[in-house]
């Protein structure tokens, strides 16, 4: 029954997303195709060489930046996604007076680029407060954003939610806390999940709110930033290599989750 | 009975709203719009070798609007968002209807993957495309390996900036257009046809307008950091493409005029605000579709 029309268009549409996906992973995988390489800045023909991984592991620089990325990502994913679920249900549950003002003080920050958001977190901080560049500024700094993201993910899922069934539960008894841990959150941590990994992702590679709020801690694009001037090291697509691999594996996993219909990540289809 | 009078408080939605949006809400006013507020008064200072003074006098803003050097660096901002955001506008759109009808149970994994690339740091991924385009990119050699000579347009022109942007950008854009056409219905699409409606005609009368807000929303998303973008035209640009964003991070960096740079930063934050009044004045919630929030 399909308009012969449609499926063409389909079939179209399909090929778009697959060249997005190669136009997208192009420079990626050229990043990890140089890291492997004995020369990066013409690494052709192919010469195999695990030399910039030996590098990256006797270095100590790089070490650090990760776990630093790393704690950046972590904290300011946390404190995005807990602001985020708060802002979202409250504003969709509750007929509260100050909703409309609530739900324009959440989106502000998409409003406001990142650079802006650098330059006047580090006003603030270096002249108001009198602080120096320290990791709790810029893990606040870059929650700014991905608060605004993770509540725009998780108020799109959450849109549809039936918050009749939580009524129900109070009705029988459970106090609110139980209630979102029995009700509300198995039926929403998909989206929670993906909040969390959004808002993650935005802080462990920014670069422009870092960069201000950051002083002399490296991570991993400042280090980029900084070896710009002499070339970029090796070290640092090794590294960015060894990010990707366990991207790719937390993707594999999944697919394998979804494909034997483990968990379905929000999907409630046939 | 004070207890229970409490319990009787908290009981009551206004407060159980404070409780769960308040936080947020007030962090957003801590973190964001009080240090907004110190750029604008910084703009209104004066900064002599690497200090700032409170004087208060409006030659930051005289010397923006007279120096026709910060004309172009923004107008030259102006046009690059405005077609990179109609760039992603035209590839986001086509890609997130199919990911959103015909992704299935994929869909999130589909989305995910867009969104991926952001594990590389803007850097690594700025000279990444580099590598592709520039004069001993991958394009450009696989091209003289042919004899055929070298695309002049990709190697450090304003239109490699571009690409960069639409390349950088584009995934906010899919991301958007994607969450807004999860929530909509495509029965109504069905609908159309028993009526006899073209598919195009249903596409233009039911799917575009019910899903603006999210385009809008995917639009904004774009503009505003393409207005502000410095790094992209930095490595992709080359000597002719000193963008807004780029005259902006120096005032910060090397030259440390945070007075002159703070007004810049207004001003960068006005000339977005404009563009998102505009979008404002597009949507209609009536014609949404997205009834959740607002109509309840």
């Amino acid at each position: 029954m399909t308009h012969r029309g449609t499926r063409w268009g389909s079939v179209v549409m399909g090929v778009m997303l697959f060249a997005l996906y190669v136009f997208l992973y192009a420079p990626v995988f050229y990043v990890i195709f140089a890291s492997f390489s004995a020369d990066i800045v013409w690494p052709f023909p192919p010469a195999f060489s695990a030399m910039s991984y030996e590098d990256l592991f006797a270095s100590s620089l790089y070490g650090g930046a990760l776990v630093n990325s790393l704690t950046l990502g972590i904290g300011s994913a946390v404190l995005s996604t807990l602001l985020a679920t708060g802002g979202a249900i409250g504003i969709l549950r509750y007929r509260a007076r100050w909703r409309g003002l609530a739900l324009l003080l959440f989106l502000a920050p998409l409003f406001v680029a990142e650079l802006l958001i650098g330059i006047s977190t580090l006003a603030f901080n270096a002249k108001v407060l009198d602080l120096q560049g320290n990791m709790y500024s810029a893990i606040a700094a870059n929650a700014i954003p991905g608060t605004s993201f993770a509540f725009l993910i998780i108020l799109s899922q959450l849109v549809r939610y039936d918050w009749a069934m939580d009524d129900a539960a109070m009705v029988f008894g459970a106090g609110p806390l139980r209630c979102f841990l029995e009700i509300t959150l198995p039926i929403i941590w998909p989206c929670l999940f993906g909040a969390f990994l959004i808002s993650f992702i935005l802080a462990f590679n920014n670069l422009e709110i870092s960069f201000y709020n950051l002083g002399a801690i490296p991570t991993l694009p400042s280090v980029a930033w900084g070896s710009l001037r002499f070339g970029l090291g090796p070290e640092l697509f090794a590294l960015a290599s060894m990010v990707n691999f366990v991207v790719f594996a937390i993707f594999a996993i999944m697919y394998v989750l979804m494909r034997y219909r483990i968990v379905q990540f929000g999907y409630r289809g046939p | 009975m004070a207890a229970d009078s409490w319990i009787r408080l908290t009981h009551r939605p206004q407060w159980r709203f404070a409780f769960l949006a308040g936080p947020g809400a007030l962090f957003i006013v801590i973190a964001l719009l009080l240090p907004l507020l110190t750029i604008v008064v910084f703009s209104f200072w004066r900064t002599e070798s690497y200090e700032i003074y409170a004087d208060w006098n409006l030659d930051n803003y005289r010397l923006l609007l007279g120096e026709a050097a910060y004309r172009i660096f923004f107008l030259r901002s102006l046009i690059t968002s405005v077609l990179v955001s109609l760039a992603c506008l035209v590839i986001a759109w086509p890609i997130a209807y199919f990911i959103a009808r015909y992704g299935g149970r994929y869909r999130l994994l589909l989305v995910l993957l867009l969104a991926a690339p952001f594990f590389t740091g803007i850097i690594l991924r700025v000279t990444g495309l580099q590598a592709l385009f520039g004069p001993i990119g991958l394009i450009n050699m696989a091209l003289g390996e042919f004899g055929i000579p070298p695309i002049g347009a990709l190697m450090y022109t304003q239109f490699a900036a571009g690409v960069g942007l639409v390349y950088l950008y584009v995934p906010f854009m899919v991301t958007a257009i994607y969450l807004s056409l999860v929530n909509f219905n495509f029965e109504l699409l069905e609908v159309a046809k028993i009526n006899g409606a073209h598919p195009w005609r249903a596409f233009i009368e039911i799917t575009w307008p019910l899903n603006w807000i999210g385009t809008a929303i995917g639009l904004v998303l774009v503009f505003i950091p393409c207005l502000a973008s410095a790094v992209t035209q930095r490595f992709l640009g080359g000597p002719q493409a000193t963008s807004f964003g780029m005259s902006l991070a120096q005032q910060f960096g090397e030259t440390g005029t945070w007075a002159l740079g703070s007004a810049m930063g207004v001003f960068l934050f006005f000339a977005s605000l404009v563009v998102i009044l505009a979008m404002r004045r597009t949507i209609d919630l009536k014609r949404s579709g997205f009834t959740g929030v607002i109509n309840q």
